[in-house]
């Protein structure tokens, strides 16, 4: 389950060159300063953003290529996201939620109670996101990113806008789920603690400003 | 004295004589009306039948509008392609545009005597000039700019993240535009509808034009108002006066959600 990234993303002033490649099991952690590109990293790897040039590849499977000009659409990719604000779809309840796409097939499942119990959303499960706190909001993007089936897992932030208490049981469950996920995990953070706790390398964007920005990532 | 940040001093001054502009020939027609006659002419057979005939063609109309103007909305706003301003420019065009402009040219595009017309009527004897149809092509043209403008900008305000969320989890383009995005845009949605409606059922210049003005065929309320003001008669402010009730009706009760898709920027 290894992947493979070797591209560069360009746009108007901004150049970011990715280099890395994660092995399955581990966990890594991308940090960098604002704006240096990590969260357009993720995007390329879910494949909301296409690469300018070069490759990403999970184990021999294409998800992108510039050269052939292959593009895996983003669903194919069995990528599971867990963005800033959590991305809820407000119109549906928090089991809509967490079902939804690939998770739908595990609604009502020993697997899906867990995973609810773990985040501590059984009592919430009717509600829509909009009603709402952060933290809880935040705890449903994670169990939707736990329970639908996955090779690679991407988090960005995924604990910052919890409270203290909420926080470290939050980081309990991703610890424990990290220890049976085959899969490979892409952090972003800015939280050294966070990423002492869950990550098992580390990897920050240097990021050089010139006329234009150009940014760097190897791991 | 009010405990707030004070405004210009006038504004009022300068804004009521702009109101009154609007509101004087609206109180006018209500206070002519005669309304010991006002069900008589609401009723009357001819009037019966220009309603009939309006809420047929206006909602039809507005299903065509909603039909052909999500797909286009949705790619002004979200795809770069040649020539996208110029078709944005021309999806617009009948909103400025007089609407008897917009009456003649569908006759010349699809008149007895156009090629499409003359081609319609030679191979499959559709005429479209001066019937049914021609009154909804005539709304459908002057409405439809509406509800295009309100949803591409509906659209264009959609989270991408949450979009791309779904995409992530497996749902394909087409599930995540039915059972997301068209759920995120419900309010502007339901708001360009409400719009399109009223503005299809006030229709007038391009349906004379186009469909002419045929009672029971192609004479919509705002047609049937006109030729019974010729003929002085009362049912004219009757109608005027339902056709006023009904558009304030709309606006007021979409009022948060046609105002807040206004703000957001409409064209």
């Amino acid at each position: 389950m290894s992947i493979k990234i070797d591209c560069l993303l360009e746009r108007n002033n901004f150049k970011l060159d990715v280099q890395l490649e994660v092995e399955p099991r581990s966990v890594l952690a991308i940090t960098g300063e604002n704006g240096s590109g990590k969260t357009s990293t993720l995007d390329m790897i879910s494949g909301l953003l296409a690469c300018t040039e070069g490759k990403i590849l999970l184990n021999d499977k294409v998800f992108d290529d510039a050269t052939t000009g292959e593009f895996l659409q983003p669903e194919f990719r069995g990528v599971s996201t867990v963005f800033q604000g959590g991305s809820l779809f407000n119109h549906l309840s928090v089991t809509r939620n967490i079902t939804f796409g690939r998770g739908i097939a595990l609604k009502d499942t020993s697997r899906f109670h867990e995973v609810v119990a773990q985040f501590n959303l059984e009592s919430l499960l009717s509600h829509k996101p909009s009603t709402l706190s952060g933290g809880q909001r935040q705890r449903v993007a994670l169990a939707r990113a736990f329970l639908a089936p996955s090779e690679v897992l991407l988090l960005d932030e995924p604990t910052t806008s919890l409270d203290v208490n909420s926080r470290e049981g939050v980081i309990k469950t991703m610890q424990n789920f990290f220890k049976t996920y085959d899969g490979v995990v892409i952090l972003v953070s800015h939280d050294g603690a966070e990423i002492a706790e869950l990550a098992t390398q580390v990897a920050k964007i240097e990021v050089s400003r010139g006329k234009t920005t150009e940014a760097k990532l190897r791991a | 004295m009010k405990r707030q940040i004070s405004a210009p001093r006038g504004l009022w001054f300068i804004a009521v004589p702009g109101i009154a502009l609007v509101v004087m020939p609206v109180l006018a027609v209500v206070w002519r009306t005669n309304y010991a006659n006002f069900w008589t002419s609401i009723s009357s057979e001819s009037s019966r039948v220009a309603l009939l005939l309006s809420l047929r063609t206006s909602i039809m109309a507005t299903v065509l509008a909603l039909i052909f103007g999500t797909p286009l909305a949705w790619l002004l706003a979200n795809r770069q392609f040649r020539g996208r301003l110029f078709l944005r420019a021309l999806c617009v065009l009948p909103m400025v545009l007089p609407p008897v402009v917009g009456g003649v040219a569908l006759l010349f595009a699809f008149g007895r005597r156009s090629p499409i017309g003359g081609a319609l009527d030679d191979w499959f004897g559709i005429q479209l000039a001066f019937t049914q149809t021609a009154a909804v092509l005539a709304q459908f043209f002057v409405a439809a700019p509406f509800f295009i403008v309100v949803m591409e900008a509906a659209f264009e305000q959609v989270d991408q993240r949450i979009v791309g969320t779904a995409r992530t989890f497996g749902a394909g383009p087409w599930r995540t535009f039915l059972t997301v995005t068209l759920a995120l845009v419900r309010p502007s949605l339901i708001a360009g509808v409400a719009l399109t409606w009223a503005r299809a059922l006030g229709e007038f210049g391009a349906t004379i034009a186009f469909a002419g003005n045929t009672p029971g065929k192609t004479q919509t309320v705002p047609l049937a108002v006109y030729s019974q003001l010729e003929s002085g008669g009362d049912d004219a402010l009757a109608l005027s006066v339902l056709m006023i009730i009904v558009s304030l009706a709309v606006l007021i009760g979409l009022r948060s959600s046609w105002i807040s898709v206004l703000k957001r920027g409409g064209a």
